[in-house]
């Protein structure tokens, strides 16, 4: 047996011999029996290796556990001593969100102004007082460039997405699919409480705020399917 | 004992699927602190944990050591985030509390480099046949150092990087103490 060769062996099956050292192997146990023999064995024992099997525990361990878990392995969580460490995908944070918008979409049908009856005759027939006509005025003037915005940014998101789709598991794609719909709902609900309250900044300002969350649940998405290929 | 799995595995055509989903299911309600779905988790896993502490460490070790991986596994499952497969990321854990026992034995850096002696116990060539031993008994007979080192390595599948990190070797030591682990056992092959 040739130690010079020998100690190449387990690097030469492992494949991590630079080639010309991977060569000069091959042709040496070529010409070496006795070596081919020692490289043979050494393969037989890589394989062995990775074909042992498991073995069960003689007795069983689970009343032990169950005993250190809590008494005779009952249900009991409190039990659990160290303080818990709750972490969140991207999905269920998106949930969360949708959840909170739909909620304060909810609440804005509910708690927004009663004005609603007398708008159509302010903003069509009377002369509206100056303050709020101007601010009518600000608004209808930057929303469209912001509407305009922001479909070009969905647009864009959701192609990414739609790329990124296959590499998402389904469970994924369903609760995005469900979120969107949610958001896009508090969307059109702040749309049409905005086209009927046009003057009303909070109303403005939780449009804008819907608007970023199903753009920032698109990107997030995005994000996920880039991540997975 | 063992619990059966939740849910009723009729008319599965994606059976790989549905045992994954199945173990997510297990998994989630472990975590919120369900303690027979923790158990089922472990009468699946407990041979395989069971046997790496019994090949990293020794037969009298593995039932003890086992518990206390079992539990600590309880203790952070609010941390595993699905990143991994849960088999994984439990094996993973495991090895760390192996090594962690390993060093509270204060003898790991010790064994890696010295204690030649029963490795050529081991590799002693044509032994007789009633002192041969079997594989498994001529691997727990390695030297503590090559053993885990090529149960890690050929047992396990790590790669020599992440067992030199996890060891606190260099990669060079962890090649060599894998072809000396190798060369020892070869002639317990057939036995």
């Amino acid at each position: 047996m040739h130690d010079r060769w020998t100690d190449q062996m387990s690097e030469y099956l492992d494949g991590e011999l630079p080639p010309h050292e991977h060569a000069a192997l091959e042709a040496h146990v070529g010409q070496c029996a006795e070596c081919a023999r020692t490289l043979a064995e050494l393969r037989s024992v890589v394989a062995r290796a990775a074909s042992l099997g498991d073995r069960p525990p003689a007795r069983d361990l689970w009343p032990g556990i169950a005993a250190m878990l809590g008494s005779d392995g009952a249900v009991t969580p409190t039990r659990r001593t160290p303080p818990r460490r709750f972490s969140f995908s991207v999905p269920q944070l998106a949930a969360a969100a949708a959840v909170i918008v739909a909620l304060t979409g909810g609440g804005v049908w509910v708690l927004r102004p009663s004005t609603r009856q007398e708008l159509p005759v302010t903003a069509t027939a009377a002369p509206a007082p100056a303050p709020a006509r101007s601010a009518t005025v600000r608004n209808a003037a930057s929303r469209p460039t912001a509407n305009q915005t922001y479909d070009a940014a969905v647009s864009d998101l959701q192609d990414v997405l739609a790329a990124g789709r296959g590499r998402l598991d389904t469970a994924t794609v369903r609760i995005i699919e469900k979120n969107l719909m949610t958001i896009d709902s508090a969307v059109s609900a702040a749309r049409r409480a905005v086209q009927a309250d046009p003057a009303n900044g909070f109303l403005n300002e939780y449009l804008a705020h819907t608007m970023r969350r199903k753009i920032d649940l698109l990107r997030q998405a995005a994000a996920l399917a880039s991540a997975q290929s | 004992m063992t619990t059966p799995t939740l849910g009723v595995p009729t008319l599965s055509f994606t059976p790989v699927p549905e045992r994954a989903n199945t173990e997510s299911v297990e998994v989630a309600l472990a975590a919120g602190g369900d303690a027979h779905a923790f158990e089922r988790l472990y009468r699946k896993h407990s041979s395989r944990v069971h046997s790496l502490v019994r090949r990293m460490l020794s037969d009298e070790d593995a039932d003890e050591l086992t518990q206390d991986i079992f539990v600590r596994v309880w203790q952070k499952l609010g941390s595993f985030r699905g990143e991994s497969a849960f088999g994984t990321w439990l094996h993973r854990l495991a090895v760390n509390v192996v090594l962690a026992r390993r060093a509270e034995l204060g003898t790991r850096r010790k064994r890696y480099h010295d204690d030649d002696a029963p490795l050529e116990l081991v590799s002693a060539r044509r032994a007789p046949p009633e002192l041969s031993m079997d594989f498994e008994a001529a691997l727990a007979r390695l030297p503590d150092g090559a053993r885990q080192i090529f149960v890690l390595h050929d047992v396990e599948g790590y790669r020599h990087e992440e067992i030199a990190d996890m060891l606190g070797l260099a990669t060079g030591t962890s090649k060599s103490q894998l072809h000396r682990a190798r060369m020892a056992l070869r002639v317990h092959l057939d036995r």
